[in-house]
């Protein structure tokens, strides 16, 4: 009993520790600007405003980088869940000694940081057409290894008789992928899909070097120009932040009973 | 040469868009028929929506004036290196650019803007010509270094300060009157200083320093003034005239001011409108800076650029020659709160004219050295040499710190320097 209590404890405390930066933050978004760094700093206003809301929305187009985040974002999540789990699959379950070789190179792709291949990519991208374009930014991201990974890990586990069964029954192998796997992968597909839409909506570095027109930027890179060149205007930054938030804050709550299942096998329970 | 730096992720990212620009380099210059869809002149620029809106704003009037369209480009400051280099590489450079330098790069894809800065009055000291006397780049505006005062606390403690007429203080002097401030009012801090090499310059050219200079030999070193200042600058970072905490660990100095905790900020003429806004527990005001014995600031500015090979070149020679027109220039620098870079305009500010006024006095009274690392970082760009490390800031921080001596100190920067300008 005083265990349960105590590990409970532990467990508010540590709630509150990462809540609190977040509470801060949306605290202060709503502080008049003559307030944000008073001494002795008050965590409520004195003064509740939604004025930087209002400054922020009229500084910043919402509207237009929403929806180019969001269409950057779903389309490269999905092409990215369907990818990796096709691969994963590949090479969990087929036998070729080559597989495990590209299995390897794949792998291998993790101990390079983004920023290493930024050249090569970017010039690929252009002599591609794809500079400027939303898809020069989408179609770079598509293969990760850790979903691969996760994935392939996930098939393992799989038991072979369930595919040998559907090849008995005269499953083709294409209908065995779509129609037993994913479906039984389900879990892993859903994990990987909010990771992978939670990437590309931070995304920053690529969109960046890959977009010219201001139409197509990201909400990351709009929103890093309100840093400006030697102070910034945090009466405006701060509010927008929390507004960029909000869509992946509204993401989790509709699909956070999937990012809280622990229970990553149950398709598998029989 | 970014040896003795930690490797930060920005660099890392700087160092990866540099060498991805590389190898197409003389491509890119090659010119092309990108930029721009039907005449529109792309202006990309970085800091116009926080600065007021001021380019936008000629750029609708220049709009309903001549029926040509510019569009502009707010991008992030830090990036707009970055944002120029992979344009340059995608043959995608923009008709005209506000940058904060100019890049090797592209240096050779930029028009020659020798009329603008001849018919109208562009500030002459900062005009730089390249080996063919011709002018690549026009300062837009220009930022100096200054001084803010807590006033209420100097107005509690019954200290005086210098205003625009008067004679300046020295440091000794200025020193003092914090410590003064400090024992009346209990305030925390004396002063802070931005942890910037530009505002570090400035202090040191007002102690008779000329900075870091090339020397006959061709290396590069600081003078003994300058290794003074440097002594007396960590003797102000004790922690109670100056908390090391800026300087050392990246404290935050503006929002230290802005607490009310510090009487004093040695900081630049941008913090105006923001102070205006954002300062509603106590007065503040500017106040001559302290000169032991030379008077400066230093300048700072960006640079318009227009390239070649946008398709639209005379387009944007034109609106360039239109927003340098003193009326309209004096439009620009009223909306954006900018410090004219052009001789004979006058600006009436809609706010805190006061600021302003000090903080043109001090370029007016300023020692020509103020204009040294603008004028010089652009000569060196023009004949391709660029240096991506701060040595100045980076010694001092560690001097400050207490991690070197003053000799090792001022032997690094030199050396440091001229190992960067590769000389």
């Amino acid at each position: 009993m005083a265990q349960s209590l105590s590990s409970t404890v532990v467990l508010w405390v540590l709630a509150a520790l990462f809540i609190f930066p977040v509470l801060w933050l949306v605290l202060s978004s709503l502080k008049p600007g003559g307030e944000l760094f008073r001494y002795p700093l008050t965590i409520l206003p004195d003064t509740w405003t939604f004025d930087g809301y209002a400054r922020a929305w009229e500084r910043v187009d919402f509207a237009l980088y929403f929806r180019n985040t969001a269409v950057v974002a779903t389309v490269t999540t999905v092409l990215t869940v369907l990818v990796s789990a096709a691969t994963g699959y590949a090479l969990a379950k087929y036998r070729a000694r080559w597989l495990s070789v590209l299995f390897m190179c794949i792998l291998a792709t993790t101990m390079l940081p983004t920023e290493v291949i930024l050249s090569p990519t970017f010039v690929v991208i252009r002599d591609l057409g794809l500079y400027d374009q939303l898809a020069g930014i989408i179609i770079p991201s598509i293969l990760t290894a850790t979903g691969v990974f996760m994935f392939r890990q996930f098939f393992r586990t799989v038991p072979d008789e369930l595919i040998e069964a559907a090849r008995i029954d005269g499953a083709r192998e294409l209908s065995i992928f779509f129609r037993i796997m994913l479906p039984l992968a389900k879990p892993i597909a859903i994990t990987l899909a909010i990771f992978s839409f939670q990437w590309r909506w931070n995304d920053y570095i690529w969109p960046l070097l890959v977009l010219g027109d201001p139409d197509k930027f990201t909400l990351q890179v709009a929103l890093r120009s309100l840093i400006g060149a030697e102070n910034i205007d945090w009466t405006v930054l701060l509010p927008a932040s929390v507004i960029s938030i909000l869509p992946l804050l509204a993401l989790f709550l509709v699909t956070q009973r999937y990012i809280l299942s622990s229970d990553l096998n149950s398709g598998l329970k029989d | 040469m970014n040896l003795r730096r930690s490797p930060r992720r920005r660099d890392v990212l700087a160092a990866g868009a540099a060498t991805l620009a590389l190898p197409t380099a003389l491509s890119a210059c090659g010119g092309g028929s990108a930029s721009g869809s039907g005449g529109e002149i792309q202006f990309l620029l970085s800091g116009d929506a926080n600065q007021g809106g001021g380019y936008q704003a000629m750029a609708d009037r220049y709009a309903e004036e001549t029926g040509v369209s510019v569009r502009i480009v707010d991008v992030p400051y830090e990036d707009l290196v970055t944002r120029l280099r992979s344009a340059a590489q995608a043959d995608d450079l923009p008709a005209l650019a506000r940058a904060s330098a100019v890049d090797p790069l592209w240096k050779d894809a930029l028009l020659d803007l020798s009329d603008i800065a001849t018919s109208y009055d562009v500030l002459p000291s900062l005009v730089v010509r390249n080996e063919d006397d011709e002018v690549r780049a026009l300062p837009s505006d220009l930022t100096a270094v200054g001084l803010f005062l807590n006033e209420s606390l100097f107005d509690q403690a019954g200290v005086t300060y210098p205003g625009a007429g008067d004679q300046p203080w020295t440091w000794d002097e200025f020193v003092a009157a914090l410590r003064q401030v400090k024992a009346a009012t209990g305030a925390r801090y004396g002063m802070v200083m931005d942890a910037s090499s530009h505002r570090l310059r400035s202090f040191l050219y007002q102690f008779g320093s000329q900075g870091v200079q090339q020397q006959p030999d061709g290396s590069w070193a600081l003078d003994e003034a300058g290794a003074d200042a440097l002594e007396y600058f960590k003797s102000l970072n004790d922690d109670d005239v100056m908390p090391k905490s800026v300087w050392v660990s990246g404290d935050d100095p503006s929002a230290l001011f802005k607490s009310g905790q510090v009487a004093a900020y040695y900081s630049g003429v941008w913090q105006v409108t923001d102070f205006a806004a954002n300062i509603t527990d106590f007065e503040w005001t500017t106040a001559l800076m302290p000169a032991q014995p030379t008077r400066a600031t230093n300048i700072g500015t960006n640079w318009i650029v227009a390239f070649d090979g946008s398709g639209v070149e005379q387009e944007a020679l034109d609106f360039l020659d239109w927003l340098y027109t003193p009326e309209n220039y004096a439009e620009l620098s009223r909306i954006s709160g900018f410090l004219p870079a052009e001789e004979g305009v006058d600006v009436e500010y809609t706010s805190n004219e006061e600021a302003f006024a000090m903080f043109n006095a001090e370029i007016a009274a300023s020692d020509p050295i103020a204009g040294d690392q603008a004028t010089s970082a652009l000569e060196m760009s023009y004949r391709d040499i660029i240096i991506d490390s701060d040595p100045l800031k980076e010694e001092t921080l560690k001097y400050v710190a207490g991690e070197q001596d003053l000799q090792t100190t001022v032997t690094n920067i030199g050396e440091l320097t001229t190992a960067g300008y590769g000389a």
